[in-house]
Formats: structure tokens, sequence, C-alpha cells
């Protein structure tokens, strides 16, 4: 799995966008997009442990990703679904599209782990992965094993990158950026958060997403090689050692699930990411307003 | 004497946003180090907010201003 990757690919997706849509999609939607996938599958895969007694999936990574499981979360198939139900219920396409991207974003990015995702569910339930870093979540292991593997690995330079990405689009932190492209694709929730909160308090909630990635990012990376202190077989180590070697660190059980050869995952996973931009600009077009609909149906989309 | 004429509308001063966004940000990577339930996507937001608005937002109330925005309309939506 990804970590704060996810944090910075909101922002990654929302500097990106096509032209035509800049200024134009919810980052609400794009955040919502991105997370769903992990709200709907990662709490059970840590589960919770009450009086002693643990409760949550027994295969953390079958039940992640995998079929039967809540794999189907990380799948195009399933972002698909809800984008026709929020555009069946809203109609509303700066939300539809939003969440398609963010989605998308999400499910590409996490064939990078060991166990990948179902890229072509429901067409086939073989996970798709490059293997570049290694699943650690495991029952015994938990959240903090989780943590100092992937940010002892290829993990790390994940997050690193999609930081990078961000920075060199920074722009889209600024204020100006929020006030001319952010709010006026979104005026109606940025306009019921704003009885609550001035500009100040508006802004620093649009950039707290990426803030909490930089801080986790950071967090996690000084206590896996700073504060923690793991026996690793048998030997007590200052901090996890690094393993900046495709499918590290050495020291986790890579775990796998029945899956495609990894060679043809690359091309492919690329080639879904043109489809989904394609798409995106198809629906955006076909989705837009006719002019001269009924009074009815445009007093309804205003009141959106 | 004459009169100076008025300054441009106050905004909130680069460098105390600076130092708000500093000190949630220092505050929150220390205390999470040792407190991992805090490595949260609701607290780590929320973090930002409490320090960044939530810090100025007190010192108004304590000296008697009013806290909650005073604004005109919003711009309007681009897209239905």
């Amino acid at each position: 799995m990804s970590w704060a990757a996810h944090q910075f690919e909101v922002y990654a997706v929302e500097a990106h966008l096509p032209k035509k849509m800049q200024g134009q999609i919810s980052w609400f939607a794009i955040f919502f997009g991105d997370f769903t996938p992990d709200f709907l599958a990662k709490f059970w895969v840590y589960g919770i442990t009450i009086g002693g007694v643990h409760y949550g999936a027994t295969k953390p990574y079958q039940w992640h990703r995998g079929w039967p499981g809540m794999g189907i979360s990380h799948t195009l198939f399933f972002g698909a679904l809800v984008c026709f139900g929020i555009w069946a219920w809203k109609h509303n396409r700066a939300w539809t599209i939003g969440y398609l991207l963010g989605f998308a974003a999400h499910v590409l990015t996490d064939v990078n782990d060991s166990i990948g995702t179902m890229l072509l569910f429901p067409f086939s339930t073989l996970n798709w992965s490059l293997h570049t870093w290694a699943y650690a979540a495991t029952v015994s292991g938990g959240k903090y094993l989780d943590a100092a593997a992937y940010y002892s690995s290829f993990g790390f330079m994940m997050d690193l990158f999609w930081l990078i990405v961000v920075l060199a689009s920074w722009r889209v932190l600024t204020r100006e950026f929020w006030r001319t492209q952010v709010v006026p694709a979104d005026p109606h929730v940025w306009s019921w958060l704003g009885q609550w909160l001035d500009d100040r308090g508006l802004l620093a909630l649009y950039r707290g997403v990426f803030f909490y990635g930089v801080c986790r990012m950071i967090a996690w990376t000084t206590w896996a090689h700073v504060v923690a202190e793991p026996v690793i077989n048998g030997v007590k180590h200052h901090g996890y050692p690094w393993d900046l070697s495709w499918t590290g660190p050495w020291w986790v059980r890579r775990v796998t699930l029945p899956q495609v050869t990894p060679w043809i995952v690359l091309p492919i996973a690329l080639f879904l990411l043109v489809c989904v931009y394609f798409v995106a600009m198809t629906l955006w077009e076909r989705m837009a307003p006719v002019p001269g609909t009924s009074r009815a149906s445009a007093s309804r989309n205003e009141r959106r | 004497m004459a009169r100076t004429p008025p300054t441009a509308p106050t905004r909130p001063s680069k460098y105390v946003d600076f130092l708000l966004y500093a000190g949630a940000a220092v505050s929150y990577i220390t205390l999470s180090i040792f407190n991992k339930w805090l490595l949260d996507w609701i607290v780590g937001p929320l973090w930002l907010v409490a320090w960044v608005w939530g810090l100025p937002a007190l010192w108004n109330l304590v000296r008697g201003r009013p806290v909650r925005p005073q604004r005109g309309p919003r711009p309007e939506a681009s897209d239905p």
C-alpha cells in the first residue's frame, strides 16, 4: 500500500487537470475519490484489539486487495460504479469527474506493492503488481511493522516522488490558486464552511491534507529509523534497516496474491491511465449542461 | 495637519502565517512520533486548522473581537 503518496496525489491531480477542467473540478471530490478505497478496506486490515482479543482480518492482504475480500474497493470498476451513482444522484460533473480522477490515482498507484490491485475486475480477479516494495500489513506486526517496512523501502521513494511532483507544482498550495481555482469549483461547500472559518481557516483546511501527508511521512520515517529498536532474526537494531532494492525490505515476508506476470503491469497500468484521462475528457463534454433545458431542471442545477 | 490616506485592507501577515504553519508542523511531528494515534487522516488536517485558524481566533476572543467571519457574498458557481 502507499501512505503519504495518496495525500500528495490529490494536489498533483488538482495541479495537472486538463485545461478545460481547470477551476471547475471539485477538490473535495478528488480527495474523497482518492480516499474511498482505503476508507472501505483499511480499518479491518489492522483491526482493533479489545480486552486482549484482536478483531480484524485473518489475512490482511487478502481482505485489502483480494477476491473474495474488499479488493473490489481498489478496482476501477468500483470507482466507475460510484461515479455513476454520483452522476445519477446529483448530475454534477465537477464531482463525478473529480471523484473518478482521485479514485483512479489511488488504484493505479497501489499496483506498486507486492499484492497490487485487481485492475481488470470483474473480467479477471487476478491482481496486477509491480512488486516495487513488499506489502507488509500482518496481524502480528500491525500498523507499526507495515509503516516501518514501507518507510524503509521504495515506498519511501514513492512518497518522495509524489511530494516532489506537488512541490514542482507549488502554486497549487497558494492562496491565489485556492481562491481562483478551488473555491469557484465548489462554491457552496466552501461557503458553508465559511460560516465558521475565515479565509485563513479555509485555506488551512485545503492545505491540511498536504500537511498531514508531509508530517506522517516525516514522523513515521523518524520513528522507524531513529526511535524504534527492532529485533530482526535475533539481532537488535537501532532503527529498521533501509533496503532500497526492488521488492524490499528484506526483513519482512513479502506476501502475494494470484496475479499476472509483472512484465505486463506497467504498460497496462499506463494504458489504463490514458484511458481514464480520455474517458474523463469525453464525459466532461457530454456532461456539460445543455442550453435550453427545462426550467425545473435549470433551477435544480442552480441549487447544486 | 494633513490626514494620511487610508491603508490597504489588512490581511493576515505572512510572517504570522509562517509561524503558525511551522508551529503546527513541529508540534504535530514531535508529538506524533511518540503518540501514533495522532497520525490519523482526521486529526492531521484538523491539527493544522486548530493552529492556523484556532489560535488567532482564540486571540481575538480574548481581545473581545468577533471570531466568526464577517464576509460578503461568495463567488458564483462556474458549473452547475
